[in-house]
This record gives structure tokens, C-alpha cells and sequence, in this order.
């Protein structure tokens, strides 16, 4: 278990987001130090997926405020909140969102590559962080060619290539078999501690929240805190 | 349950899935309906295209008062004198004639319940209109009576036509144009239209069909992704092949029905709209507009089965398995030997025509043209596919824009060049017609030699007696603002032996600019000598004007002339000064013109009106460098208007295509921006992913024009000649569409590229 921070890498306060009549987060708070898992639970339409998005500057709150490293996201621009989000988070999805007609690794030197990164530079870290992740034999293939599994720690590979300081994991074992699934998490969360990354897992499986420091849960849009035991 | 009950049910389940899926489904059902219904709805206009062309000839035909015989009609109770007054409104034409019956059964044209009487006019619809309009005082002046009535729709070619019917009472028959007739109706055998522009009016509707047709193909297959995953879904609940391409069949017949329905909506809106659109002088009655069964028939046939085959076709690529998982059949490279197959059937089928030997009067085969040019242009929608996969697959990653572009078409680029297919066909065909449009242009083109730099129009007054004279004509160019003119009188003279000559009648000045002239003085008479062959009269020899007789002056002098100001030939004939021209022995002398007019606007109009003042046989014609044959003109505008329609088709096609990409990869699109992809690079992507097979369409389409532009000339005799600057206008044209379409998906690809389009719930 990581030891609590001096200061909590990323933060949402007093959190407020509707969609039309719906509301999806009414007051939830959420802090994650750096290097922690934090788990977020819950039941299907609770907010937990809503949460993650105003945490990583994809969804504006209707109220509240998210600070990065002591920034107030609402304060960036489009351009930077872009910026932040290439360089300082990464993102695993339930369906990993590969882009279908890239290879493997072109999909994990992308994020790469839109930084600047030279090609051969950003392939080689993408062919390492495959080979890290055990599908570098399917680098050349190309996401609708590989199994459920393979396609998920891809994911994860482009989600840690740039090396971030906090990975957001929507459901990333939702669409794979228990086996396939414990696989994916052991990789993504000792690849993260390893990394020193934190990570926002959204899942409502207990079994995957057991990777986590700590379960946040969401109900009817607001958060409740559980400290684990490792 | 038996084979064919069970076969329905399949049909029918197709057909209700593609409507059941709430408001996505219904919006991707009712885009291909409107697609195919554009479509249709065009085929169905060029299938009722020789009805109404058809009908309008029998109308003018009804109304056709020239009558071909060898014997002049003598005067009777039934017979009617009528004049040609050629009236010209900006850049329209007025078809009036002057009438005058000669006795109680006189005939009446169709459109009319009476001749009108002396002073009275019958107008056309629009003429009545036009003259209730603003402009109506700039016209009114030629139009010469009191309106008394309106023809009728079976008196008029068109809606849009400008016609009068005049009556008068003092028209006698005369070298003025005025002739008697009998009847009306009696029409002499047509001249038909020349080889190249009857090749030119085949290669159109075909150029302008055959992208309608690949438009239709591609509206078919407007959501197809979405349709594969469905079809996966029900493989996984027990679907065997066949069942699934059942199934997709009533889909896709559902769509393509609809856009029958939609299609047979479209035409009848653009019926009702037709009467208010006018092609130059051309203008058609909605109820002209019918298309011919059996073309009507073959439509309404060959859609459902189009998109039924196009379908089956699009399957035979798709692997499509119980989990969901719908893969290309990428595996298998498309090949190009069949591919091919089509345009060298075409080029086969258009090679026979070439020992047709269309300068002998042989007319080419109108049907195996059209079929050469059809399969060539088809067969470039076959080429396209294979050549974007072969090129693409060659392409190396580069900037993040490009490699995404680039793997995207490598993934699939058979969808991209199906979607430019229409640019590349029309692109092609349009080439081929421009080329084969030089060669008719310059045959139908003929320079007028007209010094069109010092002068603008020529006002002739017609002859005989009572007709205006050169004062006259002059008093009526100062009133309408004439800058400067050029008034000479002319007349016909014959000699026994039936040879003739021109007698000219002009000051000095004038004269001076019809030949060279050391000296003038009025009394003085010349002998202009013309080109070679031109009887030039001697002095003292006896001639004819009409019945009166007259004798060249003995003392006039030879001289060499000078170019017509008119029509830039030489002047030939006898020239006089006012004093040496004895009048009453040259009665038919009338007064002609050419005239400069001042910068105002109206001044040609304001000329024509003090013409028409003079009287309504006074005809003004504008000086042009160049002068076209009327019926190339039709054709030109006709072609003009029918590419314009089957672009807005394509760009229609491209923008919908391209809409319907990015709503199938919105959640992929939103989650590039989510991890932080810029959205200036995705939209550089998307618009290199159009781009890209556009530019290899338009080099085929290059190719192929070129290729079928030279067979064209080859075809009528003409010399191969390539128009460079035309063809890259083409292409230009052709190319425009790629912003066009990136700016039109600006909007929708701005609301797709939120990180917010991640949200599923």
C-alpha cells in the first residue's frame, strides 16, 4: 500500500454534473495521491463513469473544481486540458478504443507521436512497453486481429507508454474473461506502481477493485470512501 | 413452413430490422431512401426527357407556317399572309409574326380561337408577364398592337416561350419575308442534327447517367457497418449464411422501395417546378414531363435489384461471425484482369463505329455509342477500387494525419473509392465530352468578321415600296443615341442572263470605308471589285431592279474594295453617290446600318425600339466575333444544367458518405481527443482520407476522358486535339468537391471531436 501524499496529486471537489434531466454527480469529492490505486465502484448509472471524465478534463462539472498538481482544470483551455491529457494521463477504455486500421504498435506510439516524438524513437518505446506487457508478437497485427485480451493490454501499453502520471481506467476488464481479465490488471497496476503512476480504476467488479489501495464508491451521484487493507 | 414462405419471412425480417432500430435505423433507412430517391428521380427526368422534347416538336410542328412547294400559293379565300418579326430582348428571343387573312376561312395556328384583327396581338403567357413587369416599357414598343389575348399552351414550344401573334392589314407578298399560306402545320423534312452533335447529345446522357447510376449504388450502401454488426448479431442467434444475405437483401430492398416512393416524389416536385425553369430558350410543360413506360418500367426494376446486388456483392467481402466480430476479407486482393474486362469492352464496342464515314453523311449507331461509353465509364468504377488498394498499399507512414489516413484506406480503401467513383466517372466523362464539345464548337462556330471594335449592331430595314427610308433610318439612330453609323442603301439588280450584283447608294464618307476611293465627289459612281468568281457589272450595261430597268453609268471607275465592317468580306457591286443614283429606276432600294452605340445601359434596346418605330419588319442584330449554331447553343446549356444537377448529386453523395463515416467512428474519434490527440490533426486525417483516393480518381479519370475523348474525335472525323486548360478545369472542378465536403462535415465532425462523445449513457 502506498502511504499517503504531502499534497494529492489529483483532486475533485464538491463535484456537480447533470445531462439534461439526468443528474449524474451531485457533490462528489475525490482526491488520489501519487503512485495510488483508487478504485471507483458502484452501480450501473451511479456516476462513476462521470466522475472519471470530469477528473481527466473530459466532461466540464456543472459545479466544483478538479485540480491537477494544484491546477484548476476549468482555468486550461481546450488546447491544454489536450496538452495535459497526452502528456500527463492516460486512458484504458472497456473496448481500448484501439484505432482499428493502425497496427498494435502504431496504436501505442501514438500518443508518441502526437507529442513530437520522432517515429523510430516512439516505435522502439512502443515495441518495449508491448514486449513489457507480452504481446509484442502481435505488434504488426493490427487491433481487429488480435483477441480480446491482447487488444486490452495494447491498451494499457498506450496508456502507460507516455509514461503518465495518472492512468484512468474505465471498465478496462469489462469486456474480458476472469482469467484474461486478472492478466490485464496485474499488468496495469504493477506497470503503474512501477511507473510511479496513480491510477482511477472505474469498475463495478469487487474482484478487480482488490487491485486497488482504495475504493472510492459512487451512489446516486455522490462519493463514499473505504480504506483497504493490502 | 415451404421454401418460399420461409424465404418471405427472411425478406421481411430484413425489412424490419432496418426500421427497428429506433430513431438510428430510421434516419439511416430514410438516408438511403432520400439518396436513392435523388437518384430515381433524376433517372426518371432523363426518362422523360424525349416525351417532353417529343411533344414540344409536335407543337411546333402544329405551328410551323413555312410551307415547301414548288408552285407560290395563289390568293384565295383560305389563305393568310404571314411575316417573321425577328424580336430580340436582351439575350432572348421573341418569336413574332405579323398575320393577315385574305379571306373569311383563312387558317388560324393552334393556340388561337381567332386570328387577331388589324392593330390586335395575341401574347404567350410569359410575354404577357414580362410586359406587366418592370421591363415591360423597354419591350412594349415592339410588340405592335393591342393585346387582345393569350395562346394557348398547344401554341407555345414552352411554358418560358416569348411569342406574339400580330395582325395587320398592310402586308403584301414581297421580298420582305411576307408569304402566303394555306395551312398551318406543313412542315418540310428536318436537316437532323449534325453527326457530332448527335454523338455529343449520346455522350452526355451518358456521361450524366452513368455517375447518377454509381450514386445510386453507393446510397444503397449508406450505413453498412452499422448493417454488418447486425448481421453478426443475428449469426450469433442461429442465422446461416444464406439467411443473413436474405436478411441484408430485404434491407436492402426496403431502402431502395422507399427511395422509389421518395424518388417518384422528388420527380413529381421537379415537374411542378419545371415550368418555372427555362434551359435558353428551352422550357417544358409539366404535363410534358412523362416518362416513357417501358424506361419507367426498367427503373423501377433495376433499383431494387441494384441495390439488392450491390449488397450481396458488398457480403461476398465480409466475414461475418456468431461473436460479433465482422472482419474485411481484406485477405484476399482484389484482381484486376475482370476489372478491366469492362472498359476494353467498351473500347471494343466503340472501335466498328470508327470505319463509319460520318464526313460521307453515315450516321453513327447511336445505341452501340452509348454502350462503349456506358462500359467504359462503368468500367472505371471497377479500376478505382483496385487501383486505391495498390497504391495505398505502397504508401508509407508519415505525420500523424497522414499514417492515420493512410492505414485507414489501406484497412479499407474499396469503401473510399467507391464513394469517389461519381467524381471520377463524371470527372471522365466530362473530359471526354469537352473534347468532343472543341471539335463540335468550332464546327458549329463561325467567325462573323465583323468589326465588332468599331461597331455593335446593324439595323436593316426590309425592302420594297413604302419601306423607311435612309433619312428616315438615320433620324431613328439619333433618337435611340447612336454614336456613330455607317447608312448606306442597297439594292439587287439582275441581269438577263440571270446573273446579279449589288447596287450601293452612300455619301462619300461612307463609301470611302467600303473601298479605296483616290477621289469622291457626289455624282461619282464606282465598280467595286470583289473576291474571285464576282461579276463585277460593266459601265453602260443594262440590269434590272425588280421591273424597272437601269443602266450602270458609263463613267464609273473601277476600284478595290474594302472589308465589310458586316461580316469582313470585300464589297462588291456598284457603289454611288446620293447624285448618281437615279431612284426611280432602283426602287428597291432599302436602308442599312451599322451602328456604334453610346455605354448606357439599354442602348441595344433603346436601338431596337426606334427600329421597330421605323416599322415592325426592321430587323437589329448585335455584331458578334462569333456566331453559333442555335441548336449547339441548347445542347451546350442543356449539358450545362445536367452536370450542375449530377454534381450537386455527388457532392450530396460524398457529404452524406462522409457524415455517415464519422457517426460510425464518433466514440473512436472522441476517445483520440480524450487521450489528447489535437482535432486539427484528426480533421487533416479526415481530410486526407478523402483526398487522397479523390486524386487517384481524377488521374483515372484523366486517363480514361482523355482516351475516350480521342476515340470521340476519331469517331467524327475531327483531328485530336487536347484542351489542357478545359481539362484542368474539369479537374479542378472535380477536385473542389475534397474542401467542399471537409467544410461541410466541419460542423458535425466539431461536435464529434468532444472528449464528452465518450459518454454512452
Amino acid at each position: 500500500m502506498t502511504g499517503p501524499a504531502a499534497r494529492p496529486l489529483l483532486v475533485g471537489t464538491d463535484l456537480h454534473k447533470a445531462f439534461g434531466a439526468t443528474t449524474a454527480l451531485e457533490g462528489a469529492t475525490f482526491a488520489v495521491d501519487p503512485g495510488e490505486v483508487v478504485a471507483i465502484m458502484g452501480p450501473s448509472g451511479s456516476g462513476k463513469s462521470t466522475l472519471l471524465h470530469c477528473l481527466a478534463g473530459i466532461v466540464r462539472p456543472d459545479r466544483g473544481t478538479v485540480r491537477f498538481d494544484g491546477r484548476d482544470l476549468a482555468t486550461l483551455t481546450d488546447a491544454e486540458r489536450g496538452a495535459l491529457r497526452r502528456s500527463a494521463f492516460g486512458f484504458v477504455f472497456q473496448f481500448g478504443q484501439l484505432v482499428p486500421e493502425l497496427s498494435c504498435a502504431e496504436n501505442v506510439a501514438l500518443p508518441l507521436r502526437l507529442d513530437g516524438v520522432p517515429r523510430r524513437e516512439a516505435d522502439a518505446r512502443a515495441i518495449a512497453w508491448l514486449e513489457r506487457l507480452e504481446v509484442a508478437d502481435v505488434a504488426r497485427q493490427t487491433p481487429g486481429r488480435v483477441s480480446g485480451g491482447q487488444g486490452q493490454r495494447v491498451a494499457v501499453a498506450r496508456a502507460l507508454v507516455t509514461t503518465p502520471r495518472v492512468v484512468f481506467a474505465d471498465e478496462p476488464t469489462g469486456a474480458l474473461d476472469s482469467l484474461n481479465g486478472e492478466r490485464v490488471m496485474d499488468l496495469l497496476a504493477g506497470a503503474a506502481r512501477e511507473s510511479g503512476a496513480a491510477v482511477v480504476l472505474v469498475t463495478h467488479e469487487a474482484r478487480v477493485a482488490g487491485w486497488s489501495d482504495r475504493e472510492v464508491v459512487v451512489r446516486d451521484g455522490r462519493t463514499r470512501t473505504t480504506e483497504l487493507l493490502a | 413452413m415451404s421454401r418460399a414462405g420461409a424465404w418471405a419471412r427472411e425478406l421481411l425480417l430484413g425489412a424490419r430490422l432496418a426500421v427497428s432500430g429506433g430513431r438510428a435505423s430510421w434516419s439511416r433507412t430514410a438516408m438511403t431512401a432520400v439518396g436513392v430517391g435523388l437518384g430515381v428521380a433524376l433517372l426518371l427526368l432523363a426518362a422523360a426527357t424525349p416525351t417532353a422534347l417529343d411533344a414540344r416538336d409536335a407543337r411546333t410542328a402544329a405551328r410551323d407556317d413555312f410551307q415547301l412547294s414548288d408552285a407560290p400559293t395563289a390568293r384565295g379565300p383560305r389563305t393568310l399572309l404571314v411575316a417573321d418579326v425577328a424580336v430580340r430582348f436582351r439575350d432572348e428571343n421573341v418569336r413574332g409574326r405579323l398575320v393577315q387573312p385574305e379571306g373569311r376561312q383563312a387558317p388560324f395556328p393552334p393556340g388561337l380561337a381567332r386570328l387577331p384583327g388589324a392593330g390586335e396581338v395575341v401574347v404567350s403567357p410569359r410575354l404577357r408577364r414580362l410586359l406587366a413587369g418592370s421591363d415591360g416599357p423597354l419591350l412594349r414598343p415592339r410588340v405592335p398592337g393591342r393585346i387582345v389575348g393569350t395562346i394557348a399552351d398547344a401554341g407555345l414550344s414552352g411554358p418560358g416561350e416569348l411569342a406574339f401573334w400580330a395582325g395587320r392589314d398592310d402586308l403584301r407578298v414581297g421580298p420582305d419575308g411576307v408569304r402566303r399560306i394555306d395551312r398551318f402545320g406543313d412542315t418540310g423534312q428536318s436537316e437532323g442534327q449534325s453527326p457530332i452533335l448527335a454523338l455529343l447529345v449520346v455522350v452526355a446522357l451518358v456521361v450524366l447517367l452513368v455517375p447518377v447510376a454509381v450514386f445510386v449504388g453507393a446510397a444503397v450502401r449508406f450505413g453498412g457497418e452499422e448493417r454488418d454488426r447486425r448481421l453478426a448479431a443475428l449469426s450469433l442467434v442461429g442465422a446461416d449464411r444464406r439467411m443473413v444475405r436474405r436478411i441484408a437483401g430485404g434491407e436492402a430492398l426496403l431502402g431502395a422501395l422507399l427511395g422509389l416512393v421518395a424518388g417518384a416524389g422528388f420527380f413529381l416536385g421537379a415537374r411542378q417546378l419545371a415550368s418555372g425553369a427555362r434551359v435558353g430558350d428551352l422550357s417544358v410543360f409539366p404535363g410534358d414531363l412523362r416518362p416513357a413506360t417501358g424506361l419507367a418500367v426498367l427503373i423501377a426494376v433495376a433499383v431494387p435489384a441494384v441495390s439488392v446486388g450491390v449488397t450481396q456483392l458488398a457480403l461476398g467481402r465480409l466475414a461475418i461471425d456468431p461473436l460479433g466480430v465482422v472482419r474485411r476479407g481484406g485477405a484476399r486482393p482484389r484482381r484486376l484482369a475482370w476489372r478491366l474486362a469492362l472498359p476494353v469492352l467498351g473500347l471494343l464496342l466503340l472501335v466498328p463505329l470508327l470505319r463509319t464515314d460520318v464526313a460521307a453523311g453515315e450516321r453513327l449507331d447511336p445505341w452501340l455509342a452509348a454502350a462503349g461509353i456506358a462500359c467504359v465509364l462503368v468500367g472505371i468504377t471497377a479500376v478505382l477500387p483496385w487501383l486505391v488498394e495498390r497504391v495505398v498499399r505502397g504508401l508509407r507512414p508519415g505525420p500523424v494525419p497522414w499514417t492515420l489516413a493512410v492505414r485507414r484506406l489501406q484497412a479499407d480503401g474499396g469503401a473510399a473509392a467507391r464513394v469517389v467513383s461519381g467524381i471520377a466517372v463524371a470527372v471522365a466523362g466530362a473530359i471526354a465530352l469537352q473534347t468532343l464539345f472543341a471539335a463540335a464548337e468550332d464546327a458549329s462556330t463561325v467567325q462573323t468578321g465583323a468589326d465588332v471594335a468599331r461597331y455593335d449592331a446593324q439595323v436593316l430595314t426590309t425592302t420594297g415600296p413604302g419601306r423607311p427610308s435612309a433619312e428616315q433610318l438615320r433620324a431613328a439612330l439619333r433618337r435611340a443615341g447612336a454614336e456613330a453609323a455607317l447608312v448606306r442603301e442597297k439594292t439587287l439588280i439582275e441581269r438577263r442572263d440571270g446573273t446579279t450584283s449589288v447596287v450601293t447608294v452612300a455619301s462619300c464618307r461612307v463609301l470611302r470605308r467600303l473601298a479605296v476611293l483616290r477621289s469622291c465627289a457626289d455624282g461619282d459612281a464606282f465598280l467595286a471589285r470583289g473576291g474571285p468568281g464576282v461579276v463585277v457589272p460593266a459601265p453602260g450595261s443594262a440590269w434590272r431592279d425588280g421591273r424597272a430597268r437601269w443602266r450602270v453609268p458609263t463613267e464609273a471607275r473601277r476600284v478595290a474594295s474594302r472589308p465589310s465592317v458586316i461580316d469582313g468580306g470585300p464589297t462588291e457591286g456598284v457603289l454611288l453617290t446620293p447624285a448618281a443614283a437615279d431612284r426611280r429606276a432602283l426602287p428597291g432600294l432599302s436602308a442599312a446600318a451599322a451602328v456604334r452605340l453610346d455605354g448606357r445601359r439599354d442602348a441595344l434596346e433603346h436601338l431596337r425600339n426606334e427600329a421597330a418605330r421605323l416599322g415592325p419588319l426592321t430587323v437589329v442584330s448585335e455584331l458578334t466575333a462569333t456566331r453559333a449554331d442555335g441548336e449547339f447553343l441548347v445542347v451546350r446549356r442543356g449539358i450545362v444544367a445536367g452536370a450542375i444537377a449530377v454534381l450537386v448529386l455527388i457532392g450530396a453523395s460524398m457529404l452524406v458518405s462522409a457524415l455517415q463515416q464519422l457517426h460510425e467512428r464518433r466514440r473512436l474519434l472522441a476517445a483520440l481527443v480524450a487521450f489528447g490527440t489535437p482535432p486539427r490533426t484528426i480533421r487533416r486525417s479526415v481530410l486526407l482520407e478523402t483526398a487522397v483516393p479523390v486524386a487517384l480518381g481524377l488521374a483515372v479519370a484523366v486517363l480514361a476522358g482523355t482516351a475516350l475523348g480521342i476515340v470521340l474525335l476519331r469517331l467524327v472525323g475531327e483531328p485530336v486535339r487536347i484542351d489542357v486548360g478545359a481539362t484542368l478545369l474539369v479537374v479542378g472542378v472535380g477536385a473542389a468537391v475534397v474542401p467542399l465536403v471537409t467544410v461541410l462535415t466541419g460542423p458535425a465532425l466539431g461536435r464529434i471531436l468532444r472528449p464528452e462523445g465518450l459518454r454512452t449513457e
